[in-house]
Order: C-alpha cells, then structure tokens, then sequence
C-alpha cells in the first residue's frame, strides 16, 4: 500500500527524511533549497524532532555532526553558496565517520550566481569539495518521486556506511510538482546504525579489523571515546603513527568500494539495441528522456543511461556498454564535469561528446536531438 | 587563521581530574574542544567522550548534540584565541541558551610561543599578553549575558569541579576561566538569572503539535486518463511576480492529476526579485507520464504582461491557442483572444493577485483535457477559505468569455 500525493520535489526530500527516520535538521535557508527548510520546520516538531535555524552554513553543518553524534539521524540542506561554506566540517564528518546527509540544490555559481536559476555545476564540488583525498557517496533524484526514494536511500547509506551523503538536486528537479507514492512505513526499507554491543571498556569506534563498518556509540550512553578531525588510531584519539594511518586509508577506500552493489543506482532505458547512449542525470535526464522518446519515434537507435548514483561513479556501467555503443552523448548544466568520467571509463572505444550549458536555461530535448541526429546525416 | 595554543599536557591532565569528579556528581559530561587532547597513558582508556573539532566550529556542534541529549552537561575547553574564531558561534550558540559551560583556559595556561610581528606593527591573532589581561575574555562572557560567570583553579580540582557542576545545572550560558596561577581562587564572578532553557522550551512548544500531513501535500488517485486525452499537452502562463502565476501552474497541475486523472507536471521559473520580475509556470499534462516538464512548444498559451507577451508570443507554434490579458498586445487579425484577464480578477476578487487563477477559466475554455469543475476542486486548499468563493467567480467569468470569443471566432 501506498499514499500517492502531490508535491514538489523539494517537500518530497521533507518526507523522505521524515520517513527515513531524520529527527534533526539544521540549516540556513537559501533559494532553491528552502521549501526543504520550510516544510522540515513543521513536520520535525510533529514527530518529536528538532528543527532549528543556524547562524549560517558552517554553523549548520556542524550542529548536524552533534547531533548525529548524539544518535539522532541528521541532516541539512542549502544551494552552492551554503555548500561552499560546509566543506570544512564535511571533511570532519568524513574522518570522524558521523553519518549525515547534505542535501545541495544547484543553481548557477560561483558565487551567488544566478540565485534562482538552474545548473549543476556542484558535481565535482560534492566529490571533492572538501580537502584531502576521500571517499564520497553522492545521489541525485530527476523526479518528485526520485526525490523521495533517494533521500530515504541517502539516510540508509549513511547509517550503513558510517559517512555523510550528499544529495545533489537542481533547481528545476526542485521546483518539479508532481505525483509521489509515499509507502507505508511497513514497506519502507530504514538502516539504522549499528550500536557496539561489546562492554564499554572494550569499546573502539575506529577498530577495522573486521570486515564490517565498526559500530557507532551515541555520546551519552556510556561510551567513552574521541571524535576528531586529527587522523586517528581504533579509541579515536589522535596518532601521526603511520602505520595506522596507511591502515585508515586502506579502510576508507575499502568501505565504499567493497560495496558498490550496495550504493550505485541507475535506470537504463531503451538501450538494449542501441549504438547510441545519451548519459544524464537530474534536469537534464528529463530532457534526454524526453529527446530518446522523439528520436525513436524518428528511428535513431537511441537509448538513455540515467545516473541517480553520482559518486563513487560507476565504471562498471559505462564500461559494459562502452563494448557495444559507439557514441555516448553526455548533457549537463555544466561544462562537461561527467563527460569526462564516461571519456576515462570509455577509453577510446566509442565516441564522447557533450552537451553544455551553464546560462540558468535548460537544455532541451531539441538539442539533445539535434546532436543525435547529427550522426544520422554524417 | 590555523594558530592553535597547545597548553601543557599537565593542564589536560589537570582538567581530566576535574571531569572526574564533575561526572561522579551527575551525567558524564561531554567535552567539546579544538586544542588536541593527548590523554596520558593513565587516562588513556577511561577519556571522556571528546570532540575534538575545528577552531571555533565546535561550538555549533555542541548545539546538534544538545538536541539529541537534553541532560548532559557540555563542556566547551577553549582558549580567548579558538573562541574568537568561532565568535559569531559562540554569540549564536549564548543567545540559544543550550547550556554549554565554556572553560576559558587563561594565558598562563598557553604556550603561546612566538608571535611573528611585520614590520606594520600588526600581530598575528595570536593571545596578546600584552594588551589583554586574562581575564578580558570573562568580561566579553559578562557582556554577553552569561547566567553565570566564574574562575576556576586547577590547583583545587574539587571547588573547580564544584563550580562546574553548578554552572552546568544553571539554564543559559556560562562562562569559566581557567587557571593555574597560585594567587587566583575559584570563584563566581557574576550571575544572572531567569534565562530559559532553549531546547525545553522548544520541546515544549512542539509537543503541542498535533501530528497531520501539511495541508500542501494532496492524496491523488492513480492515474486514469480518458482514451481520449492527448499523450502531452504543454501549458504556459507567463506574467510577471504577483500576479499568482505559480499558484494558478499549482492549482491547473492539481486538477489535472486530481480532478482527470491525468499524469501531471508543475514547473515554474521565476527571478529572484517576487515581485514585478518575469514569472513563468509550465504545466504539462496528459496520459502518459511526463519525462520534460517545461513547455517550450505551448498547446496553450496564457501572456499577462506586455513582456510576457513579447517573450513568448513570438514562440508560440502554429497550432498553439493563445490568450493576452487586455493592454499586453495590440489587437488584430491573428493575433491572441484577448480576454481583460487583470480586470476580471479586481472585480470579482477584488485583487490582481488573482490574475493567475482567473486565467485558468481561460485554458478550460480552450482545451477539453482540465475541465472547470475540476478547477473547482482543486483551488480551495491553494488559497485562504474567504477568497474561494470570489476566486472561483473571476475564473468562471474567464471562462464564459474565452468560450463566447471562440464561438464567434467559428461563425
């Protein structure tokens, strides 16, 4: 059973999270993001959750590390500006592996940009917007109802996986009002951490001998230990050993990669005979799906590959099809940022051409078909 | 930026014998700091729970761990230096009144090294023994209205621990200085009291909530469009910021998906000044769904300003049914019906803040896939109860004349 109901995608992100179990928000609003804050600041209170506005971004991402912290799941959004200024304690969240979302719906940057206007030029900020070699897990939705499954699933890799996820949005996905299935909480799949069940004396937060994510004590349970932004040793204090450092980094690789199965998501549509692909993801996948639909009907062998898993990218896919497809068309509200992965994953073997633009227009299905096209006429 | 004192271990060490006796007296207490904390090895598996953060950025942290544990004492170890870098936090997280106690480690404490001097004269941000004294930073806690402000002296860990457990249990914000020096004794500098707890009010006010969906969010039935209704009908209503173009885009994509069962896509494009900028909203409807929800090749076409009209008109393809408010365009053979949308919506409504859903009755005149009725059902929950029925007026006097224009324009 499910209750389908109208919204945008920006209240369908609110209700994801509630549904995923999020009992704190903090935040700054900022446009495109704030129907998120604002549709947070009534529903937090209803089920027993904290909502609270920050100072500013830094402020909010860190209020969401205490809380998380604390055992609560916990999350924030904003747009570029606020992300920008989140960076720093992100990468605090990553060492000290505090489960968290941030949810950044992209409008036109750097800087203030085009406040209200559409881009995802954010792409390679999510992957490497903080200092320091990482990992990272990044989702993005192209629908109202993208929008719910994902966040729900953003929460579950959070609490699985031990790490903040971002989720990307834009701000034509975010203004999208449309139909959503909302499941019954029975039907919901929700991960929450996992608690030590070891004696708190035996406690170690960062201990990596076992093939699993350690377990995650709240603060004010009982379990005495440090979080900190300093490479640690398995207590969580600090160590310049570097031993236990190569041994952290080994584990940081290893905690996403070993799971890929577990965080990539994507949809194939109509490629099975297809030579070419059109690759997108968020606004632009509306597009190209859109553009596939016309071009069929034109008789152009023509599929579309839409990534709602950013980061880790997925290699494996282009890979697989980079056997059999002999052109990949890549649009994107930005100067190329994931044309340049499909051209790393695809090597040579077929041709990689993009489609940008970052002027706070969309690109439309027309444009796409035209580049399609093009090849039916050479 | 990154200057962090390091104080010497023993102060650590020292403050470590004071938490514990703090959490023999209550809840184990959770220390927030940015100065590196090395336990010694005596400590070293029965440390306290640490955060051990960016200068400054631990402050706010202590504010999300204050939501998820309304009971544990909080204890933010800082020097004047890590404090000042985190000021607009420290200002936001007093005001919150969350009850962090800072413990404000005096310049004796610090090993604060050599601070470089440039030729200028300015220093580093360094702690300038020089031109503060030591307790500066308890006059800024004063100044900030701290409930409680104090000094406690590592040398008596017990009245230090006494001063902390007291400031942990006063509502608000406390501030405690810290030191080692043999001539200063732990003591309360200044009170103030009736400061609230931010976090119980909160609780408080919120568990007066009842639990209900927001209002804006619609059940819809499963799409059940008519064999009849095109695959994809693109609507566009352009105008400028308050003239309610989204919200006549809410409710057309509403009744779409409510009232004809069709699948439906709302999308509107707006600047970032609300009112008096362009303002777009795309509709797109139909029984399929919708993969591209802008309308750049409108079936319908709705212009409310002289701009919109200018934008758009010149877009619009060769089949699409157009309407211009009065005064948007220059009438003529070929040109949009004119309907004198704006002028409907001040008499009936009594407000061009109606425009946009007055002009609904124009795209039900035009196209079959929306009827009226469904209009009907589904603008009430969009706009306050008193509106509704002076709304719903203008939008069937739209639609009366859209459907008589028509009609003259086929005989």
């Amino acid at each position: 059973m499910s209750t389908p109901s109208f919204m945008h995608s920006n209240q369908a992100i609110a209700e994801g999270a509630i549904a995923a179990g999020c009992r704190f928000y903090a935040g700054y609003p900022i446009t495109p993001s704030t129907e998120i804050a604002e549709s947070l600041s009534g529903r937090l209170p209803e089920v027993g959750g904290v909502y609270i506005q920050m100072e500013d971004e830094i402020a909010s991402m860190a209020a969401v590390i205490g809380a998380s912290l604390g055992g609560l799941k916990s999350a924030t959004a904003t747009s570029g500006p606020g992300f920008s200024l989140m960076q720093e304690n992100l990468g605090f969240a990553v060492v000290g592996e505090v489960p968290c979302v941030i949810v950044n719906v992209q409008r036109v940057g750097p800087s203030t940009g085009l406040p209200t206007k559409v881009a995802q030029g954010d792409v390679m900020q999510a992957r490497w917007g903080t200092h320091g070699d990482h990992r990272i897990i990044t989702l993005y939705p192209s629908s109202a109802q993208e929008a719910f499954d994902l966040t729900v699933k953003a929460f579950n890799l959070a609490e699985r996986f031990r790490t903040p996820v971002i989720l990307l949005s834009d701000a034509v996905v975010a203004g999208l009002l449309e139909k959503v299935d909302i499941p019954d909480p029975a039907d919901l799949e929700v991960v929450s951490r996992a608690r030590p069940t070891v004696a708190p004396e035996q406690y170690r937060p960062f201990d990596y001998s076992s093939s699993d994510i350690p377990p995650l004590a709240e603060f004010g349970s009982g379990y005495r230990f440090h979080i900190t932004g300093l490479l640690h040793d398995e207590s969580g204090a600090p160590t310049e050993d570097s031993e236990v450092v190569a041994r952290w980094w080994a584990y940081m690789q290893r905690k996403l990669d070993d799971h890929l199965d577990e965080i990539l998501d994507w949809d194939e549509i109509l490629l099975d005979d297809a030579d070419t692909a059109v690759v997108a993801y968020g606004c632009t996948a509306r597009s190209a799906e859109h553009a596939v639909e016309l071009a069929r009907e034109r008789g152009h062998r023509v599929g579309l590959l839409k990534l709602k898993t950013i980061w880790p990218f997925g290699d494996a896919i282009i890979d697989q099809l980079a056997d059999r497809i002999d052109r990949f068309v890549v649009p994107e509200l930005n100067l190329g940022q994931i044309r340049l992965e499909v051209q790393r994953v695809v090597g040579g073997r077929a041709k990689v051409e993009g489609i940008n633009r970052a002027d706070g227009l969309q690109i439309s299905p027309e444009q796409i078909l035209d580049v399609i096209a093009e090849k039916a006429l050479a | 930026m990154m200057t962090v004192e390091t104080p010497e271990m023993t102060t650590w060490e020292s403050l470590q014998d004071v938490f514990e006796i703090v959490s023999r007296r209550g809840p184990d207490p959770i220390i927030l700091s940015s100065i590196p904390y090395l336990p010694g090895d005596e400590h070293r598996h029965t440390h306290f729970p640490v955060v051990l953060g960016p200068p400054g950025r631990v402050i706010s942290m202590a504010v999300g761990l204050r939501a998820a544990l309304p009971d544990t004492p909080l204890l933010l170890v800082t020097a004047a230096d890590s404090a000042t870098l985190g000021t607009n936090h420290l200002i936001h997280t007093a005001r919150r009144n969350i009850g962090m106690t800072v413990l404000m480690l005096y310049s004796d404490l610090l090993e604060t090294g050599d601070i470089p001097v440039d030729r200028t004269g300015w220093t580093s941000t360094g702690y300038q023994v020089e031109m503060e004294q030591a307790e500066t930073p308890l006059e800024w806690a004063v100044a900030l209205q701290a409930s409680l402000v104090g000094r406690g002296s590592l040398l008596n860990p017990s009245e230090f621990a006494n001063l902390i457990v007291e400031a942990v249990e006063t509502p608000g914000f406390s501030v405690i200085g810290v030191t080692g020096d043999p001539t200063l004794r732990t003591e309360v500098m200044s009170r103030r009291s009736d400061w609230p707890e931010y976090f119980a009010t909160y609780r408080a006010w919120s568990e007066g909530m009842a639990p209900s969906p927001p209002s804006s969010i619609r059940p819809v039935p499963p799409a059940q469009p008519r064999s009849s209704t095109p695959a994809r009908i693109e609507v566009r209503i352009a105008g400028i910021g308050g003239q309610g173009v989204k919200l006549a885009g809410t409710v057309l994509s509403e009744a779409a998906a409510l009232g004809e069962g069709l699948w439906a896509t709302q999308f509107g494009d707006y600047g970032s000044a609300t009112r008096g900028g362009p303002s777009r909203v795309d509709v797109v409807m139909g029984s399929r769904p919708i993969s591209y929800p802008a309308a750049d090749n409108s079936d319908i076409l709705i212009v409310l300003s002289r701009e919109a009209a200018a934008a758009h008109l010149t877009h619009a393809g060769p089949g699409a049914a157009c309407v211009a408010d009065e005064g948007t365009v220059e009438p003529g053979p070929g040109g949009p019906l004119i309907v004198p949308i704006t002028q409907l919506a001040r008499e009936h409504a009594g407000t061009p803040i109606a425009t946009g859903v007055t002009s609904l009755g124009c795209v039900a005149a035009l196209s079959d896939a929306v009827a009226l009725s469904s209009l009907k059902i589904a603008l009430p929950t969009r706009i306050p109860e008193r509106s509704v029925e002076s709304n719903l007026r203008a939008m069937e006097a739209a639609y009366k004349l859209t459907a008589d224009l028509i009609r003259g324009n086929q005989t």
